[in-house]
């Protein structure tokens, strides 16, 4: 044992922890976001060559898909706190902008950052409680919030109960008519994802993070760890009602079956685990293919049981064999397109 | 010299994390108190979690009796004779003491003969007798240890490996948990035990095993272990290792 | 007077078929911390197991309650093989298996009701709607048995988890399963067993769910929320503590259903769930102070 030398064993052990710290790429590539914008806003020019209503509506739904789940991302990917119930504030969203445009026809598009504020707000209060437990604990209060909204929605007169209430549509020429909604959505969603950005880089993100890895530690390392998840709750909620608001004029009407079923905020969720949990590119490319991944099932099997079947079977695999998503995988593997690294 | 257990050139690690283990090598023998010392994360409680056949064995090879352990799942391992009592001390608490000496000999079939070794045991451990319908997870940590500790003798091992005993306990039940490990080892029971404490530790052991970085850096008496001079500098609180 | 006893009685004889509901999640939950959201949809198997056998063969439900429990039984060890067996050590496992078991609970929806479609079905055997008198008070005979026969089978189970060999192996995996296996318990396969139990009561509860409530596929999204204020109540994983939330609960919801209407005595399982994670995330006999 005449090797033992009292240097060559801190060498050693500093050598020995530096390898357990994985490297992380830092090459970005923005350019190809602000690309992918810039062909978005103009893709409506296609409307003077024929009719692309359809592609248009895709895309707007995938954009609304975008804002969703960059917001639930802020909750349930970057704090590591998983709701299947934030199609509730889809609902108040969509429902305080959908009220005030049936009786005053304000447009819902400048009511949007109001109603995600009362979404927000909503948010923080339900996060007051929710948040006091943590993993399937708080899984399920989410579900139970869903429960309940649903309840009192579907037994609440004033938003007319479970036939909810019709919007009036708007009167330009049915080329044009999606517009307003289209630009909406593509610059909700692209604020969102800088939003998303911005918030991961922060401090605050940074405390969301550490949350999520270990919140005890979190809060003995000086974070307050209470107002910062319930912080990230609102902030989420936020995305989510906003996305809402809109949603109910474009659909013309607001209703509890649409707004609370499970499938929205499952949606929101299967976007995140395909693309990738916590990360910034995650939910566009999730949301991307979800949306794809719809048309070929409504295309192909058509009734809505088939397609709950196929929805939950994504999820089911996607969580046993490819947890990360697409973007986490990839990065793992560091094989990460430069274009994807958004992070 | 081949001892009783030989653990050679072992990696292992948890799950598909990085390995913790990286190297670990230790000649157990017969009868002997062997107590492993090493800083945070030197990957103690790991050796002994891969012994008893927790985590897998990635490299390297553990052998009992000239017998490989390769592969083999906890009950397997447990039935040849060596008794694991991990840091949490591994009660039950919401069973009764009684219960938690059944639960001690789960693994022999003959039930009347393990009802006698539980009454031989409530005698030599009269705090065991005396609360034996009492939750154990209602108990005091230096009853809880001594359960934990008086549990594994029902099987009547041969080997007996103790994870950080002493953690959390006053010193004064410290000395009697150390005391209720030379005991057992005077009967012939051989130990090995892992210590935080490393100065306790090896007082109380024959052989001492100093273990970094996932290897066996140092093994020798423990009385030459606790004098080296660059190991009180590394692992006895001599000058603080970065 | 007569129609406070009236409410309890009806609110007591449900209590019993949510316990049989609930018990067989808590024994999942206790053993292999999975939060079984699949599990009503499972309970909703049952059912049809006994809607089908009743339709096509005339079958009592009571009599196929061994089938329904034997059928879902293997079904849940299929699906524990499959899915569940899977990294039991990894430390998100418990919030991963819930996420996995709500997608599981979205497959089993779309798979019945692709066989079966959203019609609302129901067993009527003669006792479903039968009942006897006591003075003004009556008392279904469909709930009363359902709850009768719940409360035994539950019964068993306790007696089956304290005194036998096998039963010790079950609660010691509950209580620390690294300690249950350093000393000699095959964890994964009492996790297998208990799992294929705790289906199995799945499948008990769900014929006697079948004459009890109507059901269709969609529904299992409300009986999650009332199962998981259930367990929550009870505290994950003590069995005794879902059967009695499952009395308080049923009672109370029994009241609330009969002073303010249908729709409320629901609500009363989905508030009871967020008072509860409020004021004693733990439940009424859970000891660990939240469930990470």
């Amino acid at each position: 044992m005449a090797s033992l030398d009292t240097n060559d064993v801190l060498v050693a052990r500093k050598a020995y922890n530096a390898g357990l710290v994985q490297d992380v790429s830092k090459e970005r590539a923005y350019w190809f976001p602000a690309l992918v914008l810039a062909l978005l806003l103009l893709l409506p020019v296609l409307q003077f060559t024929g009719n692309y209503n359809y592609l248009i509506h895709l895309v707007l739904f995938t954009a609304s898909y975008v804002v969703m789940a960059s917001g639930w991302n802020i909750l349930g990917g970057f704090t590591g706190y998983i709701s299947l119930g934030h199609n509730v504030f889809f609902a108040v969203g969509g429902y305080f902008a959908g009220m005030i445009f049936a009786r005053y026809g304000i447009s819902t598009i400048i009511l949007a950052p109001f109603a995600g504020l009362v979404a927000g707000l909503l948010g923080y209060l339900v996060g007051q409680i929710t948040l006091r437990v943590r993993g399937p604990s708080f899984i399920i209060s989410s579900l139970a919030l869903v429960m309940i909204f649903r309840i009192l929605f579907e037994n609440w007169d004033f938003v007319g109960g479970a036939a909810g209430v019709s919007l009036k549509a708007n009167d330009l020429p049915v080329q044009w008519a999606k517009l307003p909604y289209y630009y909406a959505f593509v610059i909700m969603a692209a604020f969102s994802v800088w939003a998303a950005y911005r918030i991961k880089h922060s401090k605050f993100g940074l405390g969301l993070r550490a949350i999520s890895k270990d919140e005890i530690k979190a809060e003995s390392a000086g974070i307050n760890t209470r107002f910062y998840k319930t912080l990230a709750f609102a902030i989420s909620a936020f995305f989510v009602g906003m996305a809402g608001a809109v949603w109910g004029e474009y659909l013309t009407y607001i209703r509890p079956n649409i707004f609370l079923i499970i499938l929205v905020s499952v949606n929101m969720v299967l976007i995140c685990i395909l693309g990738g949990k916590g990360t910034i590119a995650g939910p566009v490319i999730g949301a991307v293919l979800l949306v794809a991944f719809n048309e070929f099932f409504v295309a192909t099997l058509g009734a809505s049981e088939i397609n709950i079947l196929a929805t939950g079977l994504i999820m089911m695999l996607c969580l046993m064999f490819f947890p990360l998503g697409i973007v986490g995988t990839l990065a793992r593997l560091r094989k990460l397109p430069r274009i994807l690294n958004w992070d | 010299m081949s001892g009783l257990l030989e653990v050679s050139n072992v990696v292992a690690g948890y799950g598909d994390g990085p390995a913790i283990l990286d190297g670990a090598n230790l000649s157990v023998q017969p009868g002997k108190v062997h107590c492993i010392i090493g800083p945070n994360g030197a990957g103690k409680s790991t050796l002994l979690k891969t012994i008893v056949g927790m985590l897998k064995i990635r490299q390297g090879s553990v052998t009992f009796k000239g017998e490989s352990l390769k592969g083999k799942r906890p009950d397997q391992i447990l039935r040849r004779g060596i008794c694991f009592v991990p840091q949490e001390r591994a009660l039950f608490p919401k069973m009764t003491v009684r219960e938690n000496l059944r639960m001690g000999g789960f693994s022999l079939a003959d039930k009347s003969k393990l009802e006698k070794r539980i009454d031989e045991i409530e005698e030599r451990f009269p705090i065991l007798g005396e609360r034996r319908d009492q939750h154990a997870g209602t108990m005091s940590g230096g009853q809880q240890q001594t359960l934990a500790m008086a549990r594994t003798l029902i099987l009547k091992p041969e080997i007996v490996m103790l994870d950080e005993p002493s953690l959390g306990l006053a010193p004064k039940i410290v000395k009697e948990v150390f005391s209720i490990m030379r005991l057992m080892a005077d009967e012939g029971i051989t130990i090995l035990l892992v210590e935080q404490n490393a100065l306790m530790g090896l007082k109380h052991a024959d052989w001492g095993v100093v273990l970094d970085l996932g290897r066996t850096l140092f093994e020798g008496p423990a009385a030459e272990v606790l004098t080296d001079p660059r190991i009180q500098e590394l692992y006895l609180g001599g000058k603080k290792a970065a | 007077m007569a129609e406070v006893i009236q409410i309890l009685i009806l609110g007591m004889a449900l209590g019993g078929v949510y316990a049989l509901m609930g018990s067989g999640l808590s024994l999942v939950f206790g053993v292999m911390r999975i939060v079984n959201l699949a599990h009503p949809v499972l309970i909703m198997a049952g059912a049809y197991v006994a809607y089908w056998a009743a339709r096509l063969y005339g079958l009592d439900p009571l009599l196929t309650l061994p089938i329904a429990a034997i059928i879902l039984a293997a079904t849940g060890v299929i699906l524990y093989k499959l899915v569940f067996e899977r990294e039991a050590r990894s430390a998100k496992y418990s919030e991963m298996t819930v996420l996995l078991t709500f997608a599981l609970a979205m497959v089993l929806e779309g798979a019945l009701g692709t066989a079966f479609t959203n019609t609302q079905r129901v067993t009527s055997p003669d006792y479903a709607t039968d009942a006897f008198f006591i003075g003004d008070i009556f008392i279904p005979k469909g709930q009363l048995y359902a709850g009768i026969v719940s409360l035994a089978i539950i019964s068993a189970l306790a007696l089956f988890l304290k005194y036998s060999r096998f039963g010790y192996a079950i609660r010691a995996t509950t209580q620390n399963r690294e300690a249950a296996e350093l000393l000699g318990v095959n964890v994964n396969f009492v996790g297998l067993v208990s799992f294929a139990i705790g289906i199995g009561l799945a499948g008990a509860a769900g014929s006697l769910v079948s004459f009890v409530f109507s059901f269709f596929p969609a529904k299992h999204w409300e009986w999650i929320a009332v199962l998981m204020s259930l367990v929550v109540l009870g505290g994950m994983g003590s069995i005794f503590g879902t059967v009695l939330a499952s009395f308080i609960l049923a009672v109370i919801a029994a009241f609330i259903g009969a002073y303010f209407g249908a729709t409320w005595s629901t609500l009363t399982f989905f508030v009871a769930l967020f008072v509860v994670l409020l004021v004693r995330p733990q439940g009424i006999f859970g000891e660990k102070p939240e469930l990470a």
